[in-house]
């Protein structure tokens, strides 16, 4: 059995087509990383998958029955998929205590919340700042805070879109390290990133994109060593 | 960050105790609930007392577009339709109770040569059935309009501009003759209001206290919602929408809520309007009157209900007085006002006094 | 063997095309002669004249016309060496009425007209004013006599005076005549002629006309008659629709080409800046005044040259809104670009000064415009459809004004800041382009667009100050249905909501089709809120 599954998944925005029957399969309890030069598709993907965009063609089948492509965004979140954006994406009028409590989605029982939000500000460490708004946070702390956000729900199919992008080499070690601590046998991870040493340090295998078709899969050893792959981006 | 007020976020406190630590809304409260007293016990002269209380009304209404507005992002141009849906019933109201005490038909159903009111017009000389009625249709329009637009996603400036073109088709439907509403004129000339005779002192204070305890009501009942888990989505809807629903919430049903809600707030608007000022007609329905309403919010402080009873009053008592003593000069007034607000005080005039609004980021309503 | 064939061929042409004037001269000596003699010979010369009046000579009509006058002036002598014209009743000499030469006119005979002659004199005087008239106004009061004994008038004299007839109203009236005269006559053939004439130039009035012959006694008595009215009314029937179709057509035309002018600039800058500029109906108001004022200084400085005045007030216009749009952009709308609902409500803030300011300083009236040749009237094109020109100047200057535009797009450094800016302002802004200021221009490039807007209103709507608010609704539906920062959108918007509305007209009344239209436009929008012509792009 797989976590995800994606089937000849094909988008186009007019007459650019941004993926081109892209295939692959995440198994549960792995961290995948998606990886490629800029406009390789690999947003797009994730738009797909969370629903934000509808593909012209193809299938995102969750677990073995959910496709994903049929359902809203609401929908697949309560699937039990989330997604944390590139621009770090928190609700800058709400606090952090309530953003997170945003974060625990519409299914938890009220009387569960202050236990699951007390653990996740102990987690990725905000505890003193619960009361401060989030639009005041530091760049840092904000992608914690909305990497709260998405665990907060216990997600299945967790998507992470550059979480280190624009952070301190000690603050991404502290994110690989967060990262690694996620992980779990009964949940998938998708990270899409461009430092190849932070997708090294987390990623069971590797997926290449490459003007929106796939042209790696494997290992990131193996993927280091693929010559189509070392001229399309590493070689750069 | 002291730990007593870590501990009160932790374990948030009811409900009720967010709504009493709004000092504005508290003080408003307080003032409804004083100035309604003071009319019944020392009224003055009924101008005034008729004044106050379309003020009041008035403040309805501009609550009911920031409930929306200024915590949904949801600009409507369009929400003098529902205020008109509000008055029209009660107008409808009003004369099926005249006919049914006197007899009489109103001038305009014998202009058109009808020997009766039309069929729908049966049973709105019951008060219950004219207020659920005009509350019902009001939730009807705004339910489908809402669910069409949130359903296609349609929002920001579209949103507001497709509002203004159904209210404005609205006014072109009203002004026909044929509608069995008045058509141009209008409808006017209520003898009663609960078998009391329309313009005595005892129903002019009656109206603007009714509109006093109202305004009172809608007040701490919507700070009650914008304080509760409802109003904090309703937060974070406004500022991300995509976030909110990559969450697993469900933004279309929210907003349809929260929008067929402040449509009803802005038909009970209506209601207690139509009978202080005692005519109804196409012209509320002008596309103008509506962005006016927003205006009033924008003036006051948008994203805080205080802040639009504020404008509300404010505006419209600015013009109740310089409409009168210097007409060629206020729609200039208006405008400067609007243009300060907008260029120099982007949270109203509370910026003025330093009462902002807690969230000072309300960029999803700009 | 050749030649001679093509010179008889020549022969014949020319015979055909001199034969009515060559076709028998008035014998003059004669008329002046029966206009001398008793009552049956001046009926006899006068009723002679009108059955031959459709082939004479301009020149004889002329002759025949002073002679007559003369009779009817008792300024006619009668020696008896020939007929005299006098200058006035009784004068001592006169002009020969053949020669020309001056004569003295002995205490001859003066004919005095008895009643009858009197009539038949008058209608003949009549038939030759109608001919001959130097101006409308002389051959319309020709008609008007002739028409008291159209019986007596033979169809050729009306068929003449409709084909010289010059003005097009009184061509018309004679037509209109010439043909009830030919319908109701008692000789079958010619009615049946007459309802084929009918039949030929179609209209409304034609096809009531003859639809009326179906209750005449011949319908039903003469099989003939009937064939032929059928086969009249079928053919004018079609021709109706048809022209009514065109006319829808046409209004439809001119309705889209002024949504799309009060649109275009809309367009340009909601595409540009997402600011909903609700001032726009009033910058295309205060392009109309710009116009008046151009009218006025016409009429002061250069009063010859008044007809003009429509051009000239294009770059005036134009010029004049385009400074009031870029004004309002520098001082208000650059401070909101982060914020379009403010911006919406700052606009609409300047609507409410620009139209009180108006209100003010030239007052709440309509301004009284001077309609030149090239706006007023039209030309009758087929059954019933009338170009008018008024609505072609609309129609001229919209099709003008998109080439323009396109071109300005297009074509220019400009249009291409304005496009990448449209497309990626971040992208554009890396790019060193600066957007603040292509902002402005562009903003006053849609501002100027709306006060041509206001000109090629100027003859067709009432121009007061609150004009603007009647277009500012429907011009954001265009906008929004063609699609966001598309101009073809909204050209293609503009012609579907103009059609529907002139279509829709018809059943339902001009309230019920707006409100019909305007539905379906929001109906649509929920269902494609991205227009007809957005690109799907990437959020």
């Amino acid at each position: 059995m797989t976590a995800l599954v994606v089937e000849a998944l094909t988008v186009a925005f007019g007459r650019f087509t941004a993926l081109d029957a892209v295939s692959l399969a995440v198994d549960p309890g792995e961290v995948r990383a998606v990886i490629g030069p800029n406009g390789a598709g690999k947003t797009t993907l994730l738009d797909v998958i969370s629903g934000v965009t509808k593909p012209v063609s193809g299938r995102v089948m969750l677990g073995d029955h959910v496709d994903l492509t049929q359902r809203s965004e609401a929908e697949i979140a309560k699937a039990g998929v989330r997604r944390k954006f590139q621009k770090p994406s928190v609700f800058p009028a709400l606090t952090v205590h309530e953003n997170l409590e945003i974060g625990c989605g519409p299914a938890l029982p009220s009387r569960d919340r202050p236990a699951r939000i007390a653990a996740i500000l102990g987690e990725i460490g905000l505890g003193p700042r619960a009361a401060v708004p989030a639009g005041r946070l530091a760049h840092g702390e904000k992608q914690w805070l909305e990497i709260g956000m998405v665990l907060a729900a216990e997600p299945a199919l967790l998507l992470l879109d550059e979480p280190v992008a624009g952070l301190s080499d000690a603050e991404t070690a502290q994110t690989a390290a967060l990262i690694r601590r996620l992980r779990r046998p009964d949940r998938a991870i998708l990270v899409i990133e461009h430092d190849m040493g932070f997708v090294e340090a987390i990623a069971d295998r590797v997926t290449v994109l490459h003007e929106g078709r796939t042209l790696y899969e494997g290992s990131m050893a193996g993927a280091r060593a693929d010559a189509r792959v070392i001229e399309v981006f590493l070689g750069r | 960050m002291s730990g007593a007020a870590q501990t009160a976020l932790a374990a948030p406190a009811g409900p009720a105790g967010r709504a009493v630590r709004d000092p504005l809304v508290a003080g408003l409260v307080g003032l409804c609930l004083a100035a309604a007293a003071a009319l019944l016990v020392a009224p003055p002269a009924p101008y005034l007392v008729n004044a106050l209380g379309q003020l009041a009304a008035f403040a309805i209404l501009a609550v009911s577009l920031d409930l929306v507005w200024g915590y949904l992002g949801i600009l409507s141009l369009g929400h003098g339709l529902f205020f008109a849906i509000g008055g029209y019933v009660c107008a409808m109201h009003l004369l099926a109770q005249g006919v049914a005490a006197t007899g009489v038909l109103p001038d305009f159903v014998q202009f058109m040569g009808w020997t009766r009111l039309p069929a729908y017009w049966a049973g709105l000389d019951h008060a219950p059935y004219a207020f659920v009625l005009a509350l019902a249709v009001a939730g009807l329009v705004a339910f489908v309009f809402g669910l069409a637009s949130f359903r296609s996603r349609v929002n920001g400036v579209y949103f507001s501009i497709i509002s203004q073109a159904l209210v404005y088709v609205a006014m072109l439907l009203m002004y026909r003759n044929d509608t069995g509403l008045g058509g141009n004129n209008g409808m006017t000339g209520f003898p009663l209001l609960f078998g009391w005779p329309m313009g005595s002192p005892g129903v002019v204070t009656g109206l603007a206290v009714a509109a006093l305890l109202t305004l009172a009501a809608v007040l701490m009942g919507t700070r009650l919602l914008v304080g509760s888990a409802i109003g904090r989505r309703m937060l974070a809807c406004r500022d991300d929408e995509t976030r909110l629903r990559t969450l697993g919430f469900s933004t279309t049903r929210l907003k349809l809520g929260i929008w067929c809600l402040s449509a009803m707030i802005a038909a009970l608007a209506g209601i207690l309007y139509v009978p202080q000022v005692g005519i109804i007609n196409p012209r509320v329905l002008a596309p103008d009157l509506s962005i006016e309403i927003a205006v009033w919010v924008a003036i006051g402080g948008l994203g805080r209900l205080g802040g639009a009873v504020i404008g509300a009053i404010l505006v419209n008592g600015l013009k109740f007085w310089l409409s009168a003593a210097m007409p060629e000069a206020w729609p200039f007034i208006l405008s400067g006002l609007v243009l300060l607000v907008v260029l120099v005080l982007p949270n109203g005039l509370l910026d003025l006094v330093g009462l902002r609004p807690r969230p000072t980021w309300l960029r999803g309503a700009r | 063997m050749v030649e001679p064939l093509r010179a008889l061929l020549a022969l014949c042409c020319l015979a055909l095309l001199t034969a009515p004037a060559a076709a028998a001269p008035l014998d003059r000596a004669r008329f002046a002669a029966d206009l001398c003699g008793d009552g049956a010979a001046q009926v006899r010369g006068a009723e002679g004249l009108v059955q031959a009046g459709g082939d004479l000579p301009a020149d004889d009509l002329t002759f025949a016309g002073r002679l007559l006058g003369a009779l009817a002036e008792r300024r006619l002598s009668c020696p008896a060496d020939g007929a005299l014209l006098l200058d006035r009743p009784g004068a001592p000499e006169g002009h020969d009425a053949l020669t020309g030469a001056v004569r003295p006119a002995p205490e001859a005979r003066a004919p005095v007209l008895g009643l009858r002659q009197r009539a038949v004199i008058e209608t003949a005087r009549g038939a030759v004013a109608l001919l001959t008239g130097p101006d409308p106004a002389a051959r319309a009061a020709g008609l008007a006599v002739v028409e008291r004994r159209i019986a007596t008038v033979p169809a050729a004299l009306l068929d003449r005076a409709r084909d010289a007839e010059t003005d097009a109203g009184l061509k018309a009236t004679i037509a209109g005549l010439a043909q009830a005269t030919a319908l109701s006559s008692p000789d079958p053939a010619r009615r049946r002629a007459a309802i084929a004439a009918v039949a030929a130039s179609p209209s409304g009035t034609a096809q009531a006309r003859l639809a009326a012959l179906k209750g005449d006694p011949a319908y039903a008595a003469d099989p003939a008659f009937r064939a032929a009215l059928d086969a009249g009314l079928a053919k004018v029937s079609r021709a109706v629709a048809i022209g009514d179709g065109l006319a829808v057509v046409y209004n439809g035309l001119s309705f889209a080409s002024i949504l799309f002018m009060a649109a275009a600039g809309l367009a340009i800058i909601f595409g540009l800046m997402g600011v909903i500029n609700l001032a726009q109906g009033e910058f295309i108001m205060l392009g109309a005044y710009a116009t008046y004022g151009v009218q006025e200084a016409f009429r002061r400085f250069a009063p010859g040259l008044l007809d003009l005045y429509l051009f000239a007030a294009i770059p005036v216009a134009f010029g004049a809104v385009a400074l009031v749009g870029i004004t309002v952009e520098a001082l208000i709308l650059r401070h909101l670009y982060r914020r379009p609902l403010m911006s919406l409500l700052a606009t609409w803030a300047v609507s409410l000064f620009l139209v009180n300011l108006v209100r003010v300083t030239v007052g709440t009236q309509n301004l009284q415009f001077v309609m030149p040749a090239y706006v007023s009237g039209g030309v009758p094109l087929y059954a019933d459809f009338v170009m008018t020109w008024n609505r072609l100047f609309a129609i001229g200057f919209a099709v003008a004004t998109l080439v323009l535009t396109l071109l300005i797009l297009r074509r220019t450094p400009l249009g291409l800041d304005i496009r990448a800016v449209t497309q990626n302002r971040d992208m554009a802004a890396c790019l060193g382009l600066p957007t603040r200021r292509i902002d402005r221009l562009a903003f006053g490039l849609g501002s100027g667009l709306a006060g041509l807007a206001g000109v090629a209103l100027c003859p067709i709507y009432s121009v007061n100050p609150g004009m603007g608010a009647g277009f500012i609704v429907d011009s954001f539906m265009v906008v929004v249905l063609g699609g966001v920062g598309s101009l073809l959108g909204t050209l293609v918007a503009a012609l579907g909501v103009g059609g529907a509305n002139v279509l829709i007209e018809p059943i339902s009344g001009a309230v019920a089709a707006k409100v019909i239209v305007l539905v379906g436009i929001i109906l649509f929008l929920q269902r494609r809120p991205e227009g007809l012509f957005a690109v799907r792009r990437r959020r």
